[in-house]
């Protein structure tokens, strides 16, 4: 996709400079055919000088344009990329933050237990502590890696037909567990009787990730709404957290890669900048649409999941998504999609 | 040569230690070593209550995490220090790029940790720092400060007082200017120094002593490409005298 796309501002490059070059050949051209006019001919014929006065206006006009255009195309992807850069500098920081706090943590308890006396309730603690901390690790390890798996868009995935509701409540069930979360902090609402196309994995690692967001922003205990309903084309998933809240600002900011909200307000640092990116890039293969509403400081967010039902909605893009898996399926043989994107 | 009140390790046991670290499973870890050494430990999670608990409560020594929600270890180390110049601070911190060592060290933390430490080396610079911060508030106790011409070094504040320019010192640069100074009109080994104001082995990194010591005259002497105050003495170390 990357290579793809430079290999597209590498032809815009190239245009642009066989545009003004173009340019330049047009108006030497004129220069010479005005001022030295064909030997032979005693003057100018008329015509010709008319001819070649529209030709170098018109011509050098458009080209012009083009040379523009095209700068100014490369100079709108430069900017991007350095933007990308700086923030990758940043996704950097974080995950080296992320890498080193457990790995700090399990080599102080193994240095703890390598030179005290501890006593044995004391050491199964710190044993407990240590898988913990290794299983955050492993988390985030390979979260990091199927971003790669993730970008390669549908190939990754392993779709199949579900029954919208008991799928979503059986996730969000296994991400509240996840996140040890009481049912009353998650309670579910509504009803999704509709069908839909999904990879299971992908949808946890969705709904995973937005359960962690209500974790980490809310100041108190967590408290998140979930509702299903569906519409006539959609299947609509809310989650309603009371958290600090998102600003305008940064709503329109939050599902890009490495982004990451700075307020000062807010509980946590942890994090990537790449949750809410996975979330978006899986919804949008699926067909989706993800988006997020916040009434302000302190008043929560929504986040709204659209998911076309199957059959109604996006029949051709959703058909494929199937064929694409099945054709996997057989190519690998009886090994089933387990291989696909897996859960946090 | 040992600077002069080293009482044993078993003055230190019951010196208070503020926790602030937001990883809970690392500061367990932290704080069930350090209860075992001795120290009584309290434990902040966030810059917020870090603030809270160094307002409320008496302590002698700050391990501070430098990546915390709320509040980062930086400005809760800025607000500690405008209340306290004197007490020690340990950052212990993920971040490895050098600006934030330099950053951390110049808003006045006394040491840097990366993370992943380890425990023995972590407990001995905790020990070092109390040592440091008893031996300066002793010395401190019997000249609190000390005129050069006509300027005043005022050790309890920390800071430097030129006419009606002041500046604040950090604790090792104080901590450098009192070592030097109780030693006035005598040759300090940079190895004397970094084994008893840094508390490390004296034959690692002599230049940051050279350094430090350009940093001091920077501040203290009117003129710092001729020193009349610290005086380099070849091949032995430094000098201070009162610029006669």
């Amino acid at each position: 996709m990357r290579k793809h796309q430079s290999l597209q501002y590498i032809l815009i490059f190239i245009l642009a400079q066989i545009a003004w070059l173009s340019l330049l050949g047009l108006w030497i051209y004129r220069y010479f055919s005005i001022n030295y006019p064909e030997a032979g001919s005693a003057q100018p014929h008329p015509m010709i000088s008319e001819r070649a006065n529209v030709v170098a206006l018109v011509g050098g006009l458009i080209l012009l344009v083009a040379v523009s255009v095209g700068m100014s195309l490369l100079f709108a992807w430069l900017n991007s990329q350095l933007k990308i850069t700086q923030l990758y500098d940043n996704f950097i920081a974080n995950v080296t933050h992320e890498l080193k706090s457990p790995l700090a943590s399990i080599q102080l308890y193994l240095e703890t237990l390598n030179e005290r006396r501890v006593p044995r309730q004391k050491q199964e603690e710190f044993v407990r502590r240590m898988m913990m901390d290794s299983a955050r690790l492993n988390t985030l390890i390979n979260s990091i890696l199927e971003i790669a798996g993730l970008e390669q868009k549908s190939a990754a995935y392993c779709f199949e037909v579900h029954t919208a509701e008991p799928l979503l409540r059986s996730l969000v069930e296994e991400g509240a567990e996840q996140f040890k979360l009481p049912p009353e902090r998650v309670r579910i609402v509504g009803s999704a009787p509709c069908r839909c196309v999904a990879d299971r994995d992908a949808l946890r690692i969705v709904i995973n990730n937005i359960i962690d967001n209500a974790v980490k922003y809310s100041t108190g205990k967590p408290d998140i709404l979930v509702h299903f309903k569906c519409s006539y084309k959609n299947l609509v998933i809310e989650f309603r957290d009371r958290g600090v809240g998102i600003s305008a600002k940064e709503q329109k900011r939050v599902f890009e890669k490495f982004h990451r909200v700075h307020d000062s307000n807010a509980p946590s640092v942890k994090g990537t900048g790449l949750g809410l990116y996975w979330v978006r890039e899986i919804i949008k293969t699926h067909g989706g649409r993800v988006s997020v509403s916040s009434e302000g400081k302190n008043q929560g967010s929504v986040f709204r999941i659209e998911l076309p039902i199957y059959n109604t909605a996006k029949k051709r893009y959703v058909n494929r998504l199937l064929k694409v898996t099945q054709r996997r399926r057989r190519e690998t043989g009886s090994e089933e999609g387990g291989n696909g994107v897996q859960g946090q | 040569m040992r600077r002069a009140p080293r009482k044993g390790e078993t003055v230190f046991k019951g010196s208070k230690i503020l926790l602030v670290e937001d990883e809970e499973s690392l500061a367990v870890g932290l704080e069930y070593n350090l209860t075992r050494e001795g120290y009584r430990v309290t434990r902040a999670s966030d810059g917020k209550e870090a603030l809270e608990c160094f307002r409320s409560l008496e302590f002698d020594l700050i391990v501070l995490d430098i990546m915390l929600p709320y509040l980062n270890g930086f400005k809760v180390a800025e607000k500690i220090r405008e209340r306290s110049p004197q007490i020690p601070i340990l950052m212990l911190t993920a971040r490895t790029a050098a600006k934030d060592r330099v950053k951390g060290l110049e808003i006045g933390a006394d040491d840097y940790m990366v993370k992943p430490f380890h425990l023995r080396e972590l407990l001995v610079r905790v020990r070092g720092m109390l040592r440091r911060k008893e031996w300066y508030r002793s010395s401190v106790g019997s000249a609190p400060s000390v005129r050069l011409g006509r300027n005043e070094i005022h050790f309890e504040e920390m800071t430097f007082r030129s006419g009606e320019r002041m500046i604040r010192l950090t604790p090792h640069e104080a901590m450098v200017l009192k070592y030097l100074i109780d030693r006035r009109d005598k040759v300090v080994s940079r190895k004397e120094l970094l084994e008893n104001v840094w508390q490390i082995p004296g034959h690692v990194e002599t230049r940051t002593v050279d350094n430090f010591i350009l940093r001091l005259r920077k501040i203290i002497e009117p003129d710092p490409a001729n020193p009349i105050f610290i005086k380099s003495i070849r091949s032995a170390g430094y000098m201070f005298t009162t610029g006669k």
